[in-house]
């Protein structure tokens, strides 16, 4: 064996040997040729191919990421104001009357409805809440709106219900994230972006994605409720403050004349054009566009967001505080925002979350303070929309994250001197009006208290899927690829909510 | 007899293999032997022998067809294309070894047979092979972006529809779960194929199972193969329908367990099985979307698009399978009436014009009068004041008029009310006097929006507790 690998050794070292330059190179041939291919074939990506005129062929979207694009289908609106009553307003106190709740009002809950079931706060054997509010059926409808929202009642034929909505997180974060992104961890786009992403914006002065916080705090999720995720960041929300500057250094410093910053931009723009000529990055050109648009949104933005204009009385409809921050501000800016041709307005209303840990937070006080809060100035958006023509062709989306339990909360197993009921997920109410959605309907039913759905129970994604629905999309072929798989706001699940729709 | 028939039948797979090999042995032959012409023999030989085994292959093919309860229909082109060949062979033979008194044959050129033979045993030997594979057996394999250029995209399944109006008359099994064993499982369990030695194409089938038994175990989905097989994940070994052929969509899977779940019955209605109607939402036909016009309109080019939107318009497709566009002069606020003409090339596509807030006035409306599928017009906050708004009566289609902040005058309201198909005005913000009691519409009628909603003051406005 020995003298045979060494014959083996030799004759290696022998090929070796004969080896010369000359096999280098012919050995070099195929990957050279290989690199070469390469080349050819980044010619064939339409993207850095050139056409005849041996200018890049650019599609609108590479200059402008918020050129308008058509929906797959006919939509049925345009535009989508959000309503979200951040901490998750009760049900049981608004829209889903349970009588039966009243009778068992103070009973101790059986244990055959706890078990399984987690709560935020809820520990031990709670007792059962009767409803904190009166309840009459409204309208033709006849729908039913306790009086903590006496104004939303004569607008009650205009919407439809969805009154056994599930979501499974009970926490306010990851909820929020849920219900904005379609999933609660974070790192998805918000509706607001898809929606902005697959259908631009009209109007070139404004974004198309505005979000407005009242309440006193942003949502717990934090901004990205209204973020890009894997979207590219020119879809994120732009959020607008309804008291001071609409958005953050917007206005033109100190001792800088408008026309200087005019000039500025100009110059910053032909710098880039040239960089453009000679390296042809599309990325070039969107930076250019923006510029451009930050430009003019420095004057569009602040007319738009100044309700100082509104005439008396529609200010008076909302109710609006000017100077404030408030929901009924944001309300009527919302209208304007949608008037101009923004897509997607998103409103956040903070202070919902009414654990009775407080006044302000008790199911008889501070609800209904944050009802009248804002019982005006949403009922004032829907015929403010209507009378104007354009709740036809907006969708304007109420609800919270989740929603909240027929049990009074015993925080740490303790009887508490207010009111409140914990975080509850498995069934709460929503509602959705404007163009293509049935007036006066209502789909799913709870059961006597209240707690799980009997009938009609919508996922957070089938709400979802119906909001994309009426935009012009089917939320299974809507997807954007990233990290290797084609992502869907809904994930794999998600119904189009028929039952609601004209 | 009849088994001797049927045998001979279906010995003929294997029959029909000699004349093929004889013919292309023959061919090839001859084109070898272009120049020398040494073998005619042997090749006029050949030609025999694949005459006589052509014949032979024609009579068991014959057999086969009348033994195996075939279709006239299926086998007709290979049947008389199978005879055709003999002929030629024999033809052939008898060019090439005529006899001195059959001269006048010698005037057929060679060439021109050899290519119909060639043609005639390849199509036959295709024909053959569609009758025992099925028709897409050969370009199944391809993917599916090459099958479209052949003409053959990939099969498209229309879901089966019920009434709403009606559903709980339908047939859950014949109206639902047949149809969709149709579509998406028949193409391999059918009676020509039997894969897994299993049938779907009707009742006996489905309950005779397959090579590991019974397909259904009644009321129980889980346990049932013909269910349970549908939700395994798409990569497992058993997951039906294989990962490659079209899924069953997520409602599609819904119906087979419910049916399963409900003793699988054969001729039940769906109200008798008392199944609730979410199950069904997805078979519903939808509502024909009727916002637009029923008019078929030609394409805009790319290029006219771009120059209207160079010109300052936002133009948009209603949606990416339709041709109308949408306008709006959001971002050109200075749009003035002579501006019109720059939209005369997609007058016939535009169905929603949005003029708001820009500088028109009353002698636009003549011009808006040449859009004929104009269905949503917005002149909102505008200096109109409705004189010549009669020339808006041509538009047949028109539904929705804004006339919001403007300065539009109650003797024209007259004019509007004659619209054909006009079903909304928005008056609000209008010198038009609001009257104090506002007719809701019947059904097909003129609704005006007067607008001027309220929310009058309540006590419990200003009460905090």
């Amino acid at each position: 064996m020995n003298s045979l690998d060494r014959l083996i050794k030799e004759k290696l070292q022998r090929e070796i040997q004969a080896r010369t330059r000359r096999h280098f190179i012919k050995d070099c041939v195929a990957g050279m040729g290989g690199l070469a291919m390469g080349s050819f074939f980044m010619s064939c990506n339409s993207f850095l191919g050139n056409n005849e005129k041996g200018k890049i062929a650019l599609t609108e979207r590479d200059v402008n990421p918020l050129a308008s694009m058509a929906p797959p289908f006919p939509a049925k609106v345009k535009s989508v104001i959000y309503l979200h009553m951040a901490g998750a307003p009760s049900q049981l106190e608004m829209f889903d009357y349970k009588p039966a709740l009243q009778k068992l009002d103070g009973q101790v809950t059986p244990q055959s409805m706890l078990e399984g079931k987690k709560f935020a706060f809820i520990r031990g054997t709670p007792k059962l809440l009767g409803p904190q509010a009166e309840f009459k059926q409204h309208g033709e409808s006849g729908n039913w709106v306790s009086n903590f929202l006496p104004h939303f009642s004569k607008v009650v034929d205009e919407v439809a219900f969805l009154k056994a909505v599930n979501t499974d997180q009970f926490n306010h974060g990851p909820a929020q994230l849920f219900m904005h992104t379609g999933s609660p961890r974070l790192g998805r786009p918000s509706i607001g972006s898809w929606v902005t992403y697959g259908l631009g914006s009209e109007n070139q002065n404004l974004p198309g994605f505005v979000v407005l916080t009242s309440g006193g705090k942003t949502p717990d999720a934090g901004k990205s409720v209204w973020g890009s995720g894997f979207l590219p960041s020119v879809y994120q929300g732009v959020q607008c403050r309804s008291k001071g500057d609409p958005v953050l250094y917007i206005d033109d410093p100190k001792g800088i004349a408008r026309n200087l910053k005019k000039s500025t931009i100009d110059a910053i723009n032909n710098i880039n054009k040239k960089e453009f000529d000679e390296y042809s990055d599309p990325e070039i050109l969107a930076r250019i566009n923006q510029y451009e648009m930050a430009y003019r949104m420095q004057t569009a933005v602040p007319e738009v967001m100044n309700i100082n204009n509104e005439p008396e009385h529609i200010k008076e409809m909302y109710g609006v505080r000017p100077g404030k921050e408030s929901f009924a501000n944001n309300c009527l800016l919302a209208r304007k925002l949608v008037e101009d041709g923004v897509r997607f307005v998103q409103l956040f209303d903070w202070g919902w979350d009414s654990h009775g840990t407080g006044h302000d937070t008790a199911i008889d006080l501070g609800l209904r303070n944050k009802c009248t809060e804002i019982d005006r100035p949403m009922s004032a958006l829907l015929l403010d929309l209507k009378q104007r023509g354009l709740l036809d062709e907006t969708l304007v989306v109420w609800g919270g994250e989740f929603g909240r339990t027929p049990m009074q909360e015993n925080r740490e197993g303790q009887e508490m001197a207010y009111k409140g009921r914990d975080h509850h997920g498995d069934a709460f109410t929503m509602w959705m009006a404007g163009g293509g959605i049935k007036k006066g309907a209502s789909w799913g039913i709870t059961d006597e208290i209240g707690f799980s759905a009997l009938e009609g129970q919508v996922s957070v994604h089938d709400v979802h899927a119906t909001m994309m629905h009426l935009l012009g999309f089917d939320h299974e072929q809507f997807t954007f690829d990233f990290q290797g798989r084609p992502f869907r706001l809904t994930d794999v699940e998600g119904h189009v909510i028929h039952e609601i729709l004209a | 007899m009849e088994i001797i028939q049927q045998l001979i039948g279906r010995l003929h797979p294997l029959v029909v293999h000699l004349p093929i090999g004889f013919i292309i042995a023959a061919l090839l032959l001859q084109w070898y032997d272009r120049k020398n012409k040494e073998w005619s023999k042997i090749i006029g030989l050949l030609f025999q022998w694949a005459f006589i085994s052509a014949t032979v292959a024609c009579i068991s093919g014959y057999l086969l067809y009348k033994g195996e309860g075939y279709s006239f229909d299926t086998v007709k082109f290979h049947l008389w294309f199978g005879i055709v060949t003999a002929l030629f062979s024999l033809l052939m033979y008898l060019r090439l070894a005529a006899p001195s008194k059959m001269d006048f044959l010698k005037r057929v050129p060679v060439v021109l047979l050899s290519f119909s033979l060639l043609f005639l045993i390849s199509f036959t030997g295709h024909l053959g092979g569609n009758i025992t594979h099925g028709s897409d057996y050969l370009i199944e394999p391809l993917p599916n972006s090459i099958k479209s250029l052949l003409g053959a995209g990939p099969k498209v399944y229309e879901m089966p529809t019920i009434e709403e109006e009606n559903w709980e008359e339908a047939v859950l099994y014949t109206d639902l779960v047949q149809p969709i064993l149709n579509n998406k499982c028949v193409s391999c369990h059918n009676a020509k194929k039997e894969k897994g030695e299993l049938q779907l194409e009707e009742e006996n089938g489905i309950l005779k199972g397959g090579e590991n038994g019974a397909v259904i175990e009644p009321n129980d989905p889980q346990n049932s193969s013909l269910y349970a097989r549908l939700v395994l994940p798409l990569d497992h070994e058993d997951h039906m329908p294989p990962k490659d052929k079209t899924q069953l969509s997520k409602e599609e899977i819904d119906i087979i367990e419910s049916w399963i779940a409900n003793s699988n019955s054969f001729d039940k209605k769906i109200g008798e099985l008392g199944l609730k109607k979410e199950l069904f939402q997805a078979f519903f036909p939808k509502a024909k979307d009727n916002t637009y016009p029923d008019v078929k309109v030609a394409e805009v080019p790319k290029d006219t698009i771009s120059a209207i939107k160079k010109k300052g318009f936002h133009v948009e497709r209603v949606s990416e399978n339709s041709n109308f566009i949408r306008v709006s002069c959001i971002n050109r606020p200075t749009f003035k009436d002579k501006d019109f003409d720059l939209l005369s090339p997609v007058k016939n596509q535009i169905v929603y014009l949005d003029l708001g807030k820009t500088l028109i006035t009353d002698a636009v409306f003549e011009k808006i009068s040449t859009l004929p599928n104009l269905t949503i017009l917005k002149m909102d906050n505008t200096g109109i004041t409705g004189k010549n708004i009669e020339h808006l009566e041509k538009l047949e289609y028109l539904r929705k008029l804004n006339l919001v902040g403007t300065n539009f005058q109650e003797v024209h309201l007259a004019h509007l009310k004659r619209f054909k198909k006009l079903q909304t005005v928005y008056l609000f913000n209008t010198p038009v006097k609001k009257p104090d009691y506002v007719d809701r519409p019947k059904e097909g009628e003129l609704f005006i929006d007067y607008g001027g909603y309220d929310l009058p003051k309540i006590a419990t406005d200003s009460i905090v507790f």
